[in-house]
């Protein structure tokens, strides 16, 4: 059975439409896994708007259900849920994924964010059947998918997800500062082209994917008025490919500020530097509708 | 030195100045969108995107047709809405790669670089 991601949202941070990103999009983070009719999404910013509505016409009025895994709740990985047509039809349902057993907090705070304060439609007036589930020890199988998660650096903590079915992985991974988690934090600093080193756990769980989707929001001159932020230097994550042998790298949650053209040099310099470390991973800048075959 | 501000401009009529301005109205004329062939049998040469849906291929059926043996018979489609085309790997052999990424489907820009086996097109965004 073929199995595939497609971007819906790759902006990080804030919504950037208009004619500075019509490439790369401007909704934020919102990444569909699916293998039909396995459906995964993997968080809901703006872009889970679109892939609720290509969701019905792909479709074609058969019930849909879904599993949604958040990295976190920060707004731009929540936004879309509201205007998430699907969830309003009592035919569907969807879980909502904990990272640990028992973990509700992700399905409180999503459902939170539809207090009348925010937003005229309540949750609990949702027709589908919306239900929290977890990943009880950090690994659960998900039609046929084997799920597995680990966290990652960013304030207010966010998770990263592996996928696998039938030999093929996929990694998830964003809202993560890598550039924080390096054995030896001054070495980019020191000698900026020397391949930085990572905590052997982090470099495990992305080991031999076919496909990582990570965290590259900045360039290296950005970076440094943005320490702590919790989000990466794009050469970072290409070091992360590098070390774990990845076949492809999709920098994603692009900095609003960041042009089209901003992301197209971003994306040349991260493959001039997985070329310089002798990589043969292909590196790319994750885009709004791209769809790819993983398996 | 700055201007009185009593001084009377002889121009001037109730606070307001009468000046001639001529229009030209701007009007974007509706361009094709295409694909230029750059590399592969017959290059270089324009394909004209001019229907909602177009298949591209080997086979005479396909409405464009490059006669490589690269391509599979119907290699792949592309599909026009809200002003775009959307391009799909239709299965083919060798696949699509777009900007040197192998892809299943995706939203065409201006600009994008589509490479079929030893075939190469480039993507250009039209008006409607």
């Amino acid at each position: 059975m073929s199995w595939f991601v497609k971007f819906w949202g790759t902006r990080g941070s804030i919504p950037a439409p208009g004619p500075q990103s019509r490439k790369y999009g401007g909704n934020t983070s919102c990444v569909e896994v699916h293998a039909d009719p396995a459906l995964l999404i993997c968080d809901g910013g703006t872009g889970l708007r679109e892939l609720g509505l290509d969701l019905l016409k792909r479709k074609k009025g058969e019930p849909i259900r879904g599993h949604f895994l958040f990295s976190h709740t920060h707004w731009d990985h929540i936004q879309g849920f509201p205007f998430f047509t699907p969830a309003y039809d009592p035919r569907n349902e969807f879980l909502v994924y904990g990272t640990s057993r028992g973990d509700r907090r992700t399905f409180d705070l999503l459902s939170g964010q539809m207090r009348s304060e925010y937003f005229p439609v309540e949750f609990s007036e949702l027709r589908s059947r919306i239900a929290p589930a977890d990943l009880g020890d950090g690994h659960a199988h998900v039609e046929g998918f084997s799920v597995r998660c680990i966290e990652v650096k960013h304030p207010g903590r966010s998770f990263a997800f592996s996928f696998e079915k039938e030999g093929k992985k996929v990694v998830y991974a964003t809202d993560n500062e890598l550039d924080q988690m390096l054995a030896d934090p001054d070495q980019p600093t020191r000698d900026p082209s020397a391949l930085r080193a990572f905590p052997e756990p982090l470099v495990e769980f992305v080991r031999g994917a076919d496909l990582l989707i990570g965290d590259g929001q900045y360039t290296d001159e950005e970076y440094p008025t943005h320490v702590g932020w919790g989000h990466s230097r794009a050469t970072t994550l290409v070091d992360l490919a590098v070390a774990a042998e990845c076949r492809q790298l999709a920098v994603f949650h692009h900095d609003p500020m960041q042009s089209d053209r901003d992301v197209d040099r971003k994306i040349d310099l991260c493959r001039e530097r997985a070329a310089r470390h002798k990589s043969k991973a292909v590196v790319f800048g994750a885009r709004e509708g791209l769809e790819l075959r993983i398996g | 030195m700055p201007q009185s501000p009593d001084r009377e401009d002889p121009e001037i009529h109730g606070g307001t100045r009468e000046i001639s301005v001529k229009i030209t109205p701007f009007t974007a004329a509706p361009a094709p969108f295409s694909l230029r062939l750059v590399q592969g049998p017959g290059s270089p040469r324009n394909f004209t995107l001019a229907r909602e849906e177009v298949v591209l291929g080997r086979s005479s059926e396909a409405d464009i047709q490059v006669d490589s043996t690269d391509l599979s018979r119907k290699h792949l489609a592309l599909r026009r809405e809200h002003g775009q085309y959307t391009v799909f790997d239709l299965d083919s052999r060798n696949g699509v790669y777009l900007n040197g990424v192998k892809i299943h489907s995706a939203v065409l820009h201006e600009g994008d670089n589509l490479q079929l086996g030893s075939v190469v097109l480039v993507y250009h965004e039209g008006r409607e």
